[in-house]
């Protein structure tokens, strides 16, 4: 089944990302196929445009719905 | 995450000063300087050992040289 949804991560590494990215913060995955089989992820920084990361760099965020949607209201 | 491992080509500024969104963290970080956003293309080598050509972003300023390489977007093989 193709992912098509925005899904939230949290940064635990931003090793020579330190302007692009902050630990510990939320951030948004765009789905990308390409990257995925890569190892990559496709993430809105800091810079507020999409940049393919490790995934290492990210654990998934699983929160309750309620709180998924306000969190992406609030962007 | 990758090495460049061709000359970056097509080099150009994007974005500079009040235009970098993230202009504040990139002088917390690298210090006060013109900052520019760049772009350009090249060869590069992930880690799983692929190499494939990719559009880069990065931040620079006279005197500090490049900082944080990013991937835009992976390009389609030529064939």
């Amino acid at each position: 089944m193709a992912k098509t949804r925005r899904t939230l991560v949290i940064c635990v590494s931003n090793d020579g990302y330190v302007a692009s990215l902050e630990r510990r913060k939320i951030y948004e995955s765009i789905p990308d196929a390409a990257a995925a089989k890569r190892g990559l992820l496709r993430i809105v920084d800091e810079s507020g445009e999409d940049y393919l990361y490790s995934a290492e760099m990210f654990v998934e965020a699983s929160l309750p719905t309620s709180v998924r949607r306000a969190v992406m209201e609030a962007a | 995450m990758f090495k460049v491992v061709s000359e970056i080509t097509g080099a150009e500024s994007i974005a500079q000063g009040r235009g970098l969104r993230d202009r504040a963290r990139l002088v917390k970080f690298y210090g006060r300087a013109k900052w520019r956003k760049r772009r350009g293309f090249a060869d590069i080598t992930l880690d799983n050992g692929e190499t494939l050509r990719a559009e880069l972003h990065w931040y620079e300023a006279t005197g500090v040289g490049k900082k944080e390489m990013k991937i835009k977007r992976l390009l389609p093989e030529r064939k």
